[in-house]
């Protein structure tokens, strides 16, 4: 049974197929844990044929919108809880 | 009297009527979500789940708890019946006069605790609210409670935050907010961490202060005890000084990191729109979990207009514009933010002859200084009920000059309110924005006996004796009672 996970993009363009890629992913095991988040490092493909051995990849624009389309998603490994930069960092380096 | 904890403020629903409980199981994960949002949408009462799937029983959660007026004024201890614009003056009567809190040994929200490698907070029963937000949001009705360091200031303020993993959540406390001044200022400059709690299911009049834009350096605590007629009672966290109230049902005591970050939303907002999440959202490490026996989680599944935000947060706008107009000597009457204008829009009562350009752009200019979180200003004369829509509509029809009354003006970063859907999504992750100003009153320099239109209404149009007569013979003229 392949697992399900939930990544957001600002635009689908974004997302590198076939090589190794750092992502947030969400678990949508269903359950108490669903939704439950990890960075991992994985490759995608927006073909499942092209990655048979992937679990399946839902997509959401950055506003919560769905791509019909899933794509399939072979997490390598899972990195650290949190990634390393600062609150509002976007915002910041906008107003620069 | 007003109600002393969550649980006795359900009891007061229940007497009036205005709370549903519902005992069959439903789903966190979008179903309690869309019964809160659909109860809203067709001005509902406030709903309790009462078993929530895949949690023990006991564990519950409650949203909607001030999303009419008539709960706001239940959670104020007054008649659900009162008038709005009565509501408005008995809160600015109390709020105008705060109490300070006292400090409590221990409290109810002291009943569990958990702290450490125990913590996990896919114990708490915490909704996925919209399908497409990115996460379960465990602050949404619930309050952040953080310190200056330097003047001890502790600040309450109602800021969004949803689960990142078993141990943080992160949220986006919106840049300009006090929260963000404080964590900037005070805690990334110096690469600190900031203590931080997270209170769910206080007292409705705590929640309802922590939406109020309450001025830098004053404890929200104190406001909540004048709207409650009695002191708030606080007790310390378990991992740090900062103090909460002690009839919370859950408290989430944790660490902000001033250099770690996680993905953050999108999330269905206030405004009644969903817009981009954040790279780089508020990420706060976990340290204990208190909680009452049979916890109630309180939530507000956001939308359009009405709900709690809404309609109560509005109300704790228009006051707080109210104060600093004042406080600035405008010469104001009222101030109303009417609930589909989500706080977006203000309409603002000047005294009689007291309008024109000059003081609708000063009033422009105090309540926009720091931060535009509302970007529309209506200003009208006395002669105008600002909690009328439809006259002040008239008013905006037929005052507002196309060219002499309208004054719009490009905001810089960071005044600009990141959640305006209007604004495009450089201009949010910005803060920057635009103000228009319509200005609904006569100009000052009208001479009122030949230049300034005469009102065409049964108030202004015929003699006092006449509208006596006519108003004493109404019902025996075959109409209804006047209004």
């Amino acid at each position: 049974m392949k697992k399900e996970y939930l990544t957001f993009t600002p635009d689908i363009k974004n997302l590198k197929e076939n090589q190794e890629v750092k992502l947030t992913v969400k678990d949508l095991t269903p359950g108490p844990r669903k939704y439950d988040a990890r960075i991992v490092k994985a490759i995608l493909s927006s073909d499942s044929k092209r990655l048979p051995e992937g679990d399946v990849l839902h997509v959401r624009s950055w506003t919560g919108m769905r791509y019909p389309q899933t794509w399939a998603i072979k997490i390598l490994k899972e990195l650290e809880e949190t990634e390393a930069g600062t609150p509002h960092g976007e915002t910041i380096n906008a107003q620069k | 009297m007003a109600s002393k904890d969550l649980r006795q403020f359900i009891k007061d629903l229940d007497k009036t009527g205005d709370i549903v409980h519902i005992k069959q199981s439903v789903d966190w994960d979008l179903e309690v979500g869309a019964i809160g949002r659909h109860a809203y949408e067709t001005e509902g009462p406030a709903v309790l789940f009462e078993k929530i799937k895949d949690y023990p029983d006991g564990f519950r959660i409650f949203g909607g708890l001030t999303g009419t007026f008539r709960r706001v004024a239940i959670a104020l201890g007054l008649d659900p019946e009162i008038p709005v614009k009565e509501l408005y003056k008995e809160y600015e009567r109390r709020i105008n006069n705060p109490i300070k809190p006292v400090i409590v040994d221990t409290g109810p929200c002291k009943e569990n605790i958990i702290v450490g490698d125990d913590v996990d907070l896919y114990s708490l029963p915490v909704p996925y609210i919209h399908e497409g937000d990115g996460g379960r949001y465990i602050g949404t009705w619930a309050f952040e409670v953080t310190k200056d360091p330097d003047t001890k200031w502790s600040n309450w303020g109602m800021y969004r935050f949803m689960i990142h993993n078993k141990r943080h959540i992160v949220g986006w406390p919106r840049y300009s907010s006090h929260f963000s001044m404080m964590l900037h200022g005070k805690y990334v400059a110096q690469k600190k961490a900031m203590p931080m709690a997270l209170v769910i299911g206080a007292d409705p009049l705590c929640d309802l202060v922590a939406t109020a834009p309450i001025a830098i350096n004053a404890d929200e605590a104190d406001y909540a005890g004048g709207l409650a007629l009695e002191p708030v009672e606080l007790v310390k966290c378990e991992t740090s000084d900062l103090l909460v109230p002690a009839n919370a049902e859950i408290v989430i005591e944790g660490e902000v990191y001033p250099d770690r970050t996680a993905e953050e939303g999108p999330f269905g907002e206030y405004p009644g729109y969903r817009m981009e999440g954040s790279k780089n959202g508020v990420l706060c490490r976990i340290k204990a979990i208190t909680h009452r026996n049979s916890p109630i989680f309180t939530m507000i599944s956001l939308g359009i207009p009405p709900d709690d935000s809404s309609i109560a947060a509005s109300m704790t706008a228009a006051l707080a514009m109210k104060r600093r107009l004042i406080r600035h000597e405008i010469p104001i009457t009222e101030v109303y933010v009417p609930p589909y204008g989500v706080t977006h829009i203000a309409v603002i009562g000047v005294k009689p002859g007291a309008g024109g350009n000059a003081i609708a752009k000063q009033i422009r200019d105090v309540l926009t200084s720091r931060r535009a979180d509302c970007n529309k200003f209506i200003v009208v004369d006395s002669d105008v009920d600002p909690f009328d829509f439809n006259q002040v509509i008239h008013a905006f029809a037929t005052k507002c000059h196309p060219m002499r009354g309208i004054f719009v003006e490009e905001i810089e970063a960071p005044r600009g309110n990141a959640l305006t859907p209007a604004y495009n999504a450089e201009e949010r992750r910005a803060y920057r924005g635009a103000i228009a100003l319509f200005d609904c009153t006569w100009p000052p320099e009208l001479n009122v006996i030949n230049e300034v239109p005469v009102k065409n209404s049964f108030d202004m149009m015929f003699p006092e004796e006449l509208k006596k007569k006519v108003l004493a013979n109404w019902k025996a003229f075959g109409f209804k009672e006047n209004k």
